[in-house]
């Protein structure tokens, strides 16, 4: 706790404290268990392509991914999982399985395979945001990226054309917001009424779905109509990362804040 | 399949009754069946004889090119052919057999979660540990998977399945692992499952479901395969809970099989 944390991400938009989606876990989870992190967006920076984000520096200690990043924050006694059964520990994992196998590929791809989407906002935006002559890199970049992971998990063998794809994971995406939406009934977070890591990891993944202002997306118009999720988003918006502390950077329970839904 | 084709076999699944003569194909048993691949088949049979439907097993060395995903193991029933146990739960749903509608949608959300975190961790940690470490894909992996072809193909196949998993591999961010730490990864998944086992018969409670095949189908093929170091079915075999459950389905389902895949 000595060392000071430093976290590199890229910046935020549409009201939120960052559009990418780990990032955002990321930062949820710092909110929730209380640990200060100094954020450094990579934003106009050559890093936009040279580091791999997001990406937690602690004294020498580098740490990368955000799974890993949880595991250090807890090691480092920020622990919002405190208050977990073992039970409900392993459903953490579960779930959050259950988000990288079925959400993360539709999310990928309303983001960066889509070509309305794709073309109209995510590469003006990085484009916009990253130096010259990165502009012209760095998203395509990325989309690459996304299309060939999508590509190599989702594809099967003989069909390598995303077209053949792409029903299948939207219905595995809607039917995924689904599950989630029964999972969390009426009640405020997962697990009982304080946040835990897998609100971090629903957040970071819904959030930028939710927020963004795409072109055309079915998947957008499905969370919009699930109540108990964009409210779960709102929430979270406002008591962690209101407008008085718009990165995040202040402890969740300063009682200072003015929060009108707290 | 795109969505149109799978209501539309749906739909002819739903007319017919499930016939006497359905099979299961997969690679030939005794040289050529990687772990992944037997872990798999093994859950389709688990999950078959859990709703009662009657299945041959049979082994061909082409099933994966049979296969109309590229993947093991599929089922032919009537004039259909449908692999993977996902796409064959939705089919055994289609003709009114079903073993999980008596959970409500909680309940399956848990379910479908738990499916996805077996698949997400053991399946590929299976493969991990059979294609991307050195020894084990030189010593086990490869001769067992070029097994039933000659010089030069067996070597073009093996190298070719090998380079498509680690492609993958390195796709969902596992390419930069060591062992060790998939070993850890596989413990954390145990744990995870067998604190939701805790100490009831199956995983929702009284009757079995979809997750305790893929459960069983994961775990008895890792306990009972030999591989070039044990360690992986040690860490398993440390969880009490989860053995008896492996071998509870065993003395019920398979009772006629012999023990020993």
């Amino acid at each position: 706790m000595a060392a000071a944390l430093e976290l590199r991400c890229w910046g935020g938009d549409w009201g939120l404290p960052s559009v990418h989606s780990e990032s955002l876990v990321v930062l949820a989870y710092s909110k929730f268990s209380g640990a200060k992190l100094t954020v450094c967006p990579i934003d106009w920076t050559w890093k936009t392509i040279t580091a791999s984000v997001p990406e937690l520096l602690c004294g020498d200690a580098v740490v990368q991914e955000p799974a890993q990043i949880l595991h250090f924050l807890r090691k480092q006694r920020f622990n919002a999982d405190y208050e977990l059964t073992a039970r409900q520990g392993a459903d953490t994992m579960a779930y959050i399985a259950l988000l990288e196998e079925k959400l993360r590929p539709a999310l990928l791809h309303t983001f960066w395979v889509d070509a309305e989407n794709y073309s109209n906002l995510t590469r003006p935006w990085f484009a916009s945001r990253s130096p010259f002559p990165l502009n012209f890199v760095v998203p395509s970049r990325q989309a690459s990226a996304a299309l060939s992971r999508i590509l190599v998990t989702k594809g099967e063998a003989p069909l390598h054309r995303i077209s053949e794809v792409e029903g299948k994971i939207y219905s595995d995406a809607k039917e995924c917001l689904n599950l989630l939406s029964y999972r969390l009934g009426k009640t405020k977070y997962f697990f009982g009424n304080s946040p835990s890591s897998l609100d971090a990891f629903v957040f970071g993944f819904l959030a930028p779905l939710f927020k963004a202002t795409l072109p055309s997306s079915t998947l957008q118009s499905h969370l919009k109509q699930l109540d108990n999720l964009t409210h779960f988003c709102d929430n979270i918006l406002a008591v962690y990362f209101s407008a008085q502390n718009p990165n995040g950077r202040q402890p969740a329970r300063q009682p200072s804040a003015q929060n009108p839904q707290s | 399949m795109s969505l149109a084709a799978e209501a539309f076999v749906s739909q002819i699944a739903a007319a017919e009754p499930w016939p006497e003569n359905a099979t299961l194909y997969q690679p030939l048993k005794e040289d050529q069946i990687l772990l992944s691949d037997c872990a798999s088949s093994l859950a389709v049979q688990a999950y078959l004889r859990m709703c009662g439907l009657p299945v041959q097993v049979v082994c061909r060395a082409n099933a994966e090119y049979m296969s109309p995903s590229g993947k093991i193991p599929f089922i032919h029933v009537g004039n259909q052919v449908v692999s993977e146990l996902g796409p064959i739960v939705q089919f055994t749903k289609a003709k009114g057999h079903s073993l999980s509608d008596g959970l409500d949608d909680v309940q399956r959300a848990e379910m479908k979660a738990y499916m996805e975190l077996v698949n997400n961790m053991l399946l590929t940690a299976e493969l991990f540990i059979q294609w991307c470490d050195d020894a084990t894909a030189a010593e086990i992996s490869r001769p067992r998977y070029s097994s039933p072809y000659s010089w030069p193909l067996n070597n073009i196949l093996a190298y070719q399945k090998q380079w498509e998993v680690r492609r993958k591999m390195n796709a969902i961010g596992w390419g930069g692992k060591t062992l060790e730490q998939v070993y850890e990864d596989v413990s954390q998944c145990c744990q995870a499952l067998s604190q939701r086992l805790g100490t009831q018969p199956y995983f929702f409670s009284k009757q079995p479901t979809e997750l305790d095949a893929l459960v069983f189908g994961h775990l008895f093929t890792i306990i009972t395969t030999r591989l070039t170091s044990g360690e992986l079915a040690e860490r398993i075999k440390g969880f009490s809970n989860l053995l008896s459950f492996c071998r509870r389905i065993e003395q019920t389902y398979f009772e006629d099989k012999s023990s020993s895949t």
